[in-house]
C-alpha cells in the first residue's frame, strides 16, 4: 500500500485520485486544526484528470442561484463521529489507518496546488492595477507582472515587489515580466502584494490575497413568532467548518445546535452551503446572526439580520383593505337601489300621468257625447 | 345594449377582474425563491404553484359558463373574488407545499376562473357598437394589474415575508367582488321588468277603461303563467343545452375560432417566459432584463386600446376576424426575427414589437369570439374554448423549455412559436375568408326565402337602426336582431 503514496511519476494522479476517494470518509470528522483536509483544485487550476466526485464537489461551487443543490451529499458539522458515512454515491473506502493518511496528505502538500498569476502592467503612469484572488486552502502561488509590448519606452526599468513595506526577492520569468513565488499555509500571508515599476512615476499592479467571502442574503428576513425562519450562507469554496453566531447587542453567542435541538437545527445542504433553520420564533431571535466560514487560510463572515413580527403587524392593513373592499361594495348596491327606486318612481308617475289624461277625456267625452277619440 | 353610460363602469369592473387573473400567476413568481427557501423543495416544484393556478383558471371556464346561463354574471364574480380572496387568506397559514398547492393553486384558481369568463360575457351583453373598443379596455386591465402588482409583490415580500404577503394579496383580491358588484345585470333581466311594467300599466289602463275591479287580475296574471308552463316543459337534453350551448360544436365560425386558437396557445405564452432568461443568456444583466418585461408590459398597456379603436372603426369592423389573423402572424414574425436581434438595442426594438403584436393579439381575443358566435351564446362558446385552450396553454412554455434544453440554444424555441403563429394566423385568415363568403352565400338565400312583406319591413325596421356597416359583421347580430323583434311583438301585437 506504501508504493501508492510515492511522489514520483505517474503516481502524482493516482495519488490525488486515491487520496479523494480516501479522504471522503474522514471529511466529517475532521478537526479544523488539520491542515490537509482539502485538496479541492482553485477553479482556474489545471486540474484535468479530475475524478468524478471531485468534478462534482467543483460543480457545486459553480453552481449559480438558479438550481438549487439537491445533490444527497450531507456535509455535517465537526460535532458528528467520523463513522458516519455522509455520502450519497457509494463509494468503497479501503480500510487505511489515520497516520498513513496524515503522512499522504502532508506529502500532497509538498507538491500541493500550484496558481499562476499574471497581471499586465498599464501604460499610463501614475495608475495602479488590481486583481482579487481568493485562497481557500494552503497553495504554492506565483505572481507575476508582465510589461505590454506596446509600451517599449517603459523597458529596462527595474520592478520591486513588495509586501507592506517588505520588499520581496523576485525572479525575472522573462524580459518583461517578473514574478514572485509564495507558498501561503496560514492566515498571516494573506494580504495584498504588489509589484511596482519605477520609472518617472510609479506604475503598479496589486495583488488582493483573501480568504473566500461569504454569500448571504442582503435583504431582511422577515418571519413571524412560532413560525420557522431559515438561514442560509454560500460560499464559493467549500470551508473546513461553518460556525453560527448570535449577536445580541456587542456580545456573540455561539448557536450549539446540540443543546437546543429542538430550536436550532444547523444542516449542511453541501459543502459549500449551510442552513441554520430556527423553529419556534420569539422576540428575543430577532437581531443579527454571523455564519462564520473557517478555511485553512482563516476565517470568513457572513451576516444575516432576522426580524420577528407579531401576527398583527400584517393584520392591520388586511383589515384595512377588506374594510374598504365591503363599504365600496356597499355603495355601489345602495346607488344601485336609489336608482331603481327612482325609475320605479318615474314609470308609475308617467303612467298616473297618463291615466288622468284619460280620465280627463273620458269626462270631456261624456259632455260632449260625440265620437271618442282615443288619445294614447 | 346602452353602448355607454353604466357600461363604462362595467368595462373599468372587467377590466379589474380580468387583470388580476392574467397578471397574478406572473406577479406570483417573485415569492418563489423564498417558498424554495422555506420548504426546501426545487423549482420546478413551485412552479407547479402557478402551472396549477392557471390550469384551474382556464379548466374551470365551463363551470363558470354554467353558473353564468344560470344565474347571471353579478353573483359569479362576486363568489368568485371571495374564493380567491379566501385562497390567499388561507395560504399564508399553510405549512407545507401540498397546502399551498391546493390553497393557491386550486382554491384562487377556481376564483379567477369565476372571475374571468363572466367580465368577458357582460361586456358583450352591455355593448355592440363600441364593443371592440370595451373588449380592448378591459384587457387592457392586465399588463396595467402586471406592473403595479410586481412591485407590489416585492414591497409586501421585503417588509412583511411571504405570509404576511399572502394576507394582504387576500385582501386586494377581495376587490374583485367589487368589481362584481359593478356588473348591474341587464339584458334579459331588464326584458322582463320592462314587459312587467307595461302589462301592469296596460292593465291599470283597463281596468280605467272597462271600470270593472275584478278582471284587472286575470290579464296581468295569464301571462305569468304562460311563462311558467314554457319553462316547465324541457328535457333531459335541452337542459344541459340550457347551460352549456354543445351545439356549438356544429357552428363552423367557432370550429375555426376553436381550432386556431388552441393551436395558437402553444406559441403565445412561450416567449414571454424565457424572454428574461433569454436576455440574461445573451450577457444582459438581471436589472436590464427585468426592464425588459416592464417595457413589454408598458407597451401592451397602450397598444390594447389602441388596437380596439382600430378594430371598432368603420372600416375594420367587418373585417376584424382578418385583423386578428394578421396581428397573429405579424406576432410570429417578430419571433421569427428575434434570433436576428443582436445586442441590447435589437432585443428593445424586439421587445417594443412583441409587446404591440400580443396588445394586439389579447384586445381581440374575445371580441372575435363574440363577432363569430353571438352575444347569446357567447357564455357557452367560451367555457368551451377556455377549456380548450387550457391544454396548450399549459404545454407551451414547458415545449419550449424542453428545446431550449435540448439544443441549449434559445433560436429554436423562437423559430418554433414563431412558425406556429404564423402558421395559425394563415390558417384563421384562409379559413375566415371561406367563413365570411358562406356567410354571404346564407344571408343571400335567406333574403331570397324571406319575401313576406311583414318580415321585410321589420328587417328594414332593424336594419335601420344598426349602422350598415355592422350587418356585414356575420351572424352575431342574428339573435339580437330576433330578441328585439320578438320585444316589439310582444308591445305592440296585442
Amino acid at each position: 500500500m506504501r508504493v501508492v503514496f510515492s511522489a514520483k511519476g505517474p503516481g502524482r494522479l493516482l495519488q490525488r485520485l486515491l487520496l479523494v476517494l480516501l479522504l471522503c470518509p474522514f471529511l466529517s470528522g475532521r478537526s479544523p486544526a488539520d491542515p490537509t483536509m482539502i485538496t479541492q483544485d482553485a477553479n482556474q487550476s489545471q486540474g484535468n484528470s479530475l475524478t468524478k466526485m471531485q468534478a462534482e464537489l467543483n460543480e457545486s461551487s459553480d453552481n449559480t442561484s438558479y438550481e438549487p443543490i439537491t445533490r444527497t451529499v450531507n456535509w455535517k458539522t465537526q460535532d458528528n463521529s467520523p463513522d458516519d458515512l455522509t455520502l450519497g454515491h457509494s463509494v468503497s473506502t479501503p480500510d487505511i489507518t489515520t497516520q498513513e493518511l496524515k503522512q499522504a496528505a502532508n506529502e500532497s502538500l509538498s507538491n500541493g496546488t500550484y496558481v499562476e498569476y499574471e497581471v499586465l502592467l498599464p501604460g499610463v503612469s501614475g495608475t495602479s492595477v488590481g486583481k482579487n484572488i481568493t485562497l481557500s486552502s494552503a497553495t504554492r502561488i506565483e505572481l507575476s507582472c508582465k510589461l505590454d509590448k506596446k509600451y517599449p519606452h517603459l523597458r529596462g526599468l527595474q520592478v520591486t515587489w513588495k509586501r507592506g513595506n517588505e520588499t520581496i526577492r523576485h525572479i525575472n520569468k522573462t524580459e518583461n515580466s517578473w514574478s514572485i513565488q509564495l507558498m501561503i499555509s496560514d492566515n498571516s500571508q494573506l494580504g495584498n502584494y504588489s509589484c511596482t515599476l519605477k520609472g518617472e512615476e510609479e506604475i503598479s499592479a496589486v495583488f488582493f490575497l483573501e480568504v473566500p467571502k461569504i454569500e448571504t442574503k442582503e435583504k431582511l428576513i422577515v418571519s413571524y413568532e412560532r413560525d420557522t425562519a431559515i438561514m442560509i450562507c454560500k460560499s464559493s469554496y467549500a470551508p473546513i467548518s461553518w460556525t453560527w453566531y448570535m449577536t445580541n447587542g456587542s456580545e456573540q453567542i455561539t448557536i450549539n445546535d446540540s443543546l437546543l435541538a429542538d430550536k436550532y437545527v444547523i444542516s449542511g445542504i453541501s459543502a459549500n452551503v449551510t442552513q441554520l433553520k430556527i423553529t419556534k420564533l420569539t422576540k428575543e431571535d430577532d437581531g443579527v446572526y454571523l455564519c462564520e466560514a473557517a478555511f485553512e487560510l482563516g476565517k470568513s463572515k457572513g451576516k444575516l439580520k432576522l426580524k420577528v413580527l407579531s401576527f398583527i403587524v400584517p393584520l392591520k392593513p388586511f383589515l384595512a383593505i377588506v374594510a374598504e373592499v365591503v363599504i365600496l361594495v356597499t355603495i355601489i348596491f345602495l346607488y344601485e337601489m336609489y336608482l331603481k327606486k327612482k325609475e320605479k318612481r318615474a314609470e308609475y308617475e308617467r303612467e298616473f300621468d297618463q291615466i288622468e289624461q284619460l280620465k280627463s277625456e273620458e269626462s270631456n267625452g261624456l259632455e260632449n257625447s260625440g265620437p271618442r277619440h282615443r288619445r294614447i | 345594449p346602452p353602448d355607454g353610460g353604466w357600461g363604462w363602469a362595467v368595462v373599468f369592473g372587467a377590466s379589474i377582474s380580468i387583470g388580476f387573473p392574467y397578471s397574478f400567476p406572473k406577479a406570483f413568481t417573485i415569492y418563489f425563491k423564498e417558498l424554495q427557501a422555506v420548504y426546501s423543495i426545487s423549482y420546478s416544484q413551485v412552479a407547479w404553484i402557478t402551472s396549477i393556478l392557471c390550469a384551474t383558471t382556464y379548466g374551470g371556464g365551463p363551470l363558470s359558463s354554467i353558473l353564468v346561463n344560470r344565474y347571471g354574471s353579478r353573483p359569479v364574480v362576486m363568489l368568485g373574488g371571495l374564493l380567491c380572496g379566501v385562497g390567499m387568506i388561507l395560504a399564508s397559514f399553510c405549512t407545507s407545499i401540498l397546502q399551498i398547492y391546493i390553497c393557491v393553486g386550486f382554491i384562487t384558481g377556481l376564483g379567477f376562473a369565476l372571475n374571468l369568463q363572466p367580465s368577458v360575457i357582460i361586456i358583450g351583453k352591455y355593448f355592440l357598437k363600441r364593443r371592440p373598443i370595451a373588449n380592448s379596455l378591459a384587457m387592457a386591465g392586465s399588463p396595467v394589474m402586471l406592473c403595479s402588482l410586481a412591485p407590489l409583490n416585492q414591497f409586501l415580500l421585503d417588509n412583511f415575508g411571504w405570509r404576511g404577503s399572502f394576507l394582504i394579496l387576500g385582501a386586494i383580491l377581495l376587490h374583485c367582488c367589487v368589481a362584481g358588484a359593478l356588473f348591474r345585470p341587464i339584458g334579459a333581466a331588464t326584458a322582463s321588468v320592462k314587459t312587467r311594467v307595461t302589462e301592469e300599466g296596460k292593465a291599470a289602463l283597463e281596468k280605467k277603461v272597462t271600470e270593472d275591479a275584478m278582471e284587472m287580475n286575470s290579464p296581468m296574471n295569464i301571462p305569468m303563467e304562460n311563462k311558467t308552463e314554457e319553462e316547465g316543459g324541457k328535457n333531459c337534453c335541452e337542459k344541459i343545452n340550457q347551460y352549456l350551448d354543445f351545439s356549438l360544436f356544429k357552428h363552423r365560425g367557432f370550429l375555426i375560432y376553436m381550432v386556431g386558437n388552441v393551436l395558437m396557445f402553444l406559441g403565445f405564452f412561450a416567449p414571454l417566459v424565457f424572454l428574461a432568461p433569454y436576455a440574461k443568456h445573451t450577457g444582459i444583466d438581471e436589472y436590464s432584463a427585468a426592464f425588459l418585461l416592464s417595457i413589454l408590459a408598458i407597451v401592451d398597456m397602450f397598444s390594447r386600446p389602441t388596437t380596439g379603436i382600430i378594430a371598432n372603426s368603420k372600416w375594420m369592423r367587418p373585417r376584424i376576424q382578418y385583423f386578428f389573423s394578421f396581428s397573429i402572424a405579424f406576432n410570429g414574425t417578430c419571433h421569427l426575427l428575434c434570433p436576428l436581434a443582436s445586442g441590447y438595442t435589437g432585443l428593445v426594438i424586439y421587445t417594443v414589437f412583441f409587446g404591440l403584436a400580443f396588445g394586439m393579439v389579447s384586445a381581440m381575443l374575445f371580441e372575435t369570439l363574440m363577432d363569430l358566435v353571438g352575444a347569446a351564446r357567447f357564455t357557452s362558446a367560451i367555457g368551451l374554448v377556455t377549456i380548450a385552450e387550457c391544454c396548450t396553454i399549459l404545454l407551451g412554455p414547458p415545449l419550449g423549455g424542453t428545446l431550449i434544453d435540448t439544443f441549449g440554444d434559445y433560436k429554436y424555441m423562437f423559430i418554433k412559436c414563431g412558425a406556429v403563429m404564423v402558421l395559425v394566423g394563415a390558417f384563421l385568415f384562409i379559413m375566415n375568408y371561406y367563413n365570411y363568403r358562406m356567410l354571404a352565400k346564407e344571408e343571400k338565400e335567406r333574403k331570397a326565402k324571406e319575401e313576406d312583406p311583414e318580415s321585410v319591413r321589420t328587417e328594414n325596421e332593424g336594419r335601420n337602426n344598426w349602422d350598415k356597416e355592422t350587418t356585414q359583421g356575420g351572424p352575431e347580430l342574428e339573435p339580437l336582431r330576433e330578441e328585439q323583434e320578438g320585444l316589439k311583438k310582444q308591445v305592440n301585437g296585442t
